[in-house]
């Protein structure tokens, strides 16, 4: 087709920049939230009262880029009538938003419990394995913000495998605990417990966004194709 | 303007009665009954009512379609989509054979209607074109009474029923009957843009066709007339298939089951072919396309 269909060619490449904008919202949206999980596991480990502090007040401007994402989406929907791919992108953007958004709330959890126990005490073997704990999940989460700023969904597929990794930690973290526990208060125990829970959820977030990344790039979303082939 | 000529002529010939004094069959088959819906029962939508294979369609040398080939479904909406000069419109007019009326038309490749090719030597094109009607553009009434615009086609074609009864019932089924009852004498040219065009769908029914083809039937109405075309069109689909051309795309996501994305190659000698360039479940289409171009052209990327 040729330029004399659209006679203004300024308002479809004002869109595109509106949907890229979107994206790089999302994008910046994930940025803040793994900023903040860093934070964390320097206040995990180090027993950092002041960076736990700063990582729950930081949480506030997680949620206004949040909002201020899932604005423009409705906006740009009710303006424009996006279909096909542009739909696709900015359904999943929502989704997306949504998953990075509930990881940020999992951080902030984390780092209320290390106020609450103003900083843990581990043994040698605990601390090392709830840092690779955290290094893999927080590694996790990055990768997928990753392959969201590139569209990479191959990059998006394997996520999922990258998560057994995590599942496995956590398997051997609780085992570690559950042998530790006697050793310690048991609200220290509860809270550990609790960071693992965290992890691996903030993990399951991250294979979440790899999928709407797939579903944007190839119209496939892998959990349905899978309930579809059942 | 060419355009508006040959809609003129068209009408006039038009769903076509009116000319029909050569029509072989169907004199005496009763209308009403057909009109009922008998032996037409709410099947599934299955059924292929037009097999289209390789359909190419020239105005003298040049070509307007290239190599056209698609199955249309019996009681679904298929609605063709397109820029400008994509030949969605002249695939229309293939449909009931509207492009004979061009001297210099020519249709090659077949168009099965129920298996029967519309272009054989022994169809009758005014007998296809009173099975298959066609509702314009812009509503076009005869400068007649209600009354007499749906009275008009059956009266030709020698209906022996109760005219009063056909006239209730393709005005109902056009879902224009409350509104102009007690006005059947009126002219029809009382009547609002969106009645009009109501009309011209009641009067269309009242031939009883099989299939209705629809050439952007809402592009001069408002939003309000133009959802109530559009409820019509669903409502009518249980006992006509409906063929629509339309700019709008929306429309063509709302309402259609079936969409075929066309397109309009340039060559080097400037001449400008229409091509067929997808053709799919109209959920497909709007949300994940197969070919760029569709999606290009859905989502409004046209350079």
């Amino acid at each position: 087709m040729t330029d004399e269909h659209n006679p203004h060619p300024d308002l479809r490449s004002r869109f595109d920049a509106e949907l890229d904008g979107i994206r790089r919202g999302a994008v910046a949206l994930g940025s803040l939230v793994l900023e903040n999980a860093e934070r964390l596991i320097e206040a995990l480990l180090e027993s950092r009262l002041d960076l736990a502090q700063q990582a729950i007040d930081a949480d506030d401007v997680v949620d206004r880029a949040y909002i201020d994402v899932e604005r423009r989406v409705f906006r740009i929907i009710a303006l424009q009538q996006p279909v096909a791919s542009d739909l696709r992108l900015l359904i999943s953007i929502i989704r997306i938003a949504h998953e990075i958004e509930r990881s940020g709330d999992l951080v902030v959890n984390c780092a209320k419990g290390i106020l609450r126990q103003q900083g843990f005490t581990l043994s040698h073997p605990l601390q090392g394995l709830i840092a690779r704990l955290c290094r893999a999940t927080v590694d996790l989460f990055g990768r997928s913000i990753e392959c969201l700023a590139e569209m990479d969904h191959e990059g998006a597929g394997r996520l999922d495998e990258e998560d057994d990794e995590v599942d496995d930690l956590v398997g051997e973290f609780y085992a570690l605990l559950a042998t530790e526990a006697q050793k310690m208060h048991v609200d220290t125990a509860i809270e550990l417990s609790r960071v693992g829970r965290y992890m691996e959820r903030i993990a399951d977030h991250a294979v979440n966004v790899g999928e709407h990344i797939t579903f944007v790039v190839t119209g496939i979303f892998p959990r349905h194709a899978e309930i579809d082939e059942d | 303007m060419g355009e508006d000529q040959l809609t003129d002529s068209t009408t006039a010939a038009g769903p076509t009665i009116a000319t029909g004094e050569a029509r072989p069959a169907g004199r005496g088959v009763s209308v009403g009954s057909a009109l009922r819906g008998t032996g037409r029962p709410a099947e599934p939508a299955q059924n292929t009512i037009f097999d289209v294979r390789g359909l190419r369609v020239f105005y003298g040398s040049f070509q307007a379609v290239a190599d056209a080939t698609m199955a249309i479904r019996e009681h679904e909406i298929t609605a063709l989509i397109g820029p400008s000069g994509c030949g969605k419109t002249t695939v229309l007019r293939c449909f009931n054979r509207m492009n004979d009326l061009i001297d210099t038309a020519r249709v090659e490749g077949t168009i099965l209607y129920h298996g029967t090719d519309i272009y054989g030597e022994k169809v009758d094109p005014v007998e296809v074109r009173r099975r298959i009607g066609m509702v314009f553009q812009k509503p076009n009434p005869f400068p007649k009474s209600i009354y007499d615009n749906i009275a008009f086609g059956p009266r030709i074609a020698g209906y022996k029923g109760n005219m009063d009864d056909l006239v209730e019932e393709s005005l109902t089924r056009a879902a224009l009957w409350d509104e102009v009852s007690d006005k059947l004498k009126e002219s029809a040219y009382a009547l609002s843009g969106g009645q009009q065009q109501r009309l011209c769908i009641a009067r269309a029914i009242a031939t009883s066709p099989d299939v209705l083809l629809m050439d952007e039937p809402c592009s001069s109405l408002d939003p309000i007339a133009t959802l109530r075309i559009e409820e019509l069109m669903i409502e009518l689909k249980r006992d006509y298939s409906i063929i629509i051309v339309t700019h709008n795309m929306q429309q063509a996501a709302r309402v259609s089951d079936r969409t075929a994305f066309f397109t309009v190659d340039v060559k080097q000698t400037g001449m400008r072919t229409g091509r067929l360039v997808e053709f799919d479940a109209t959920d497909a289409i709007f949300t994940n396309p197969r070919e760029k171009q569709t999606e290009d052209y859905i989502t409004g990327r046209f350079g």
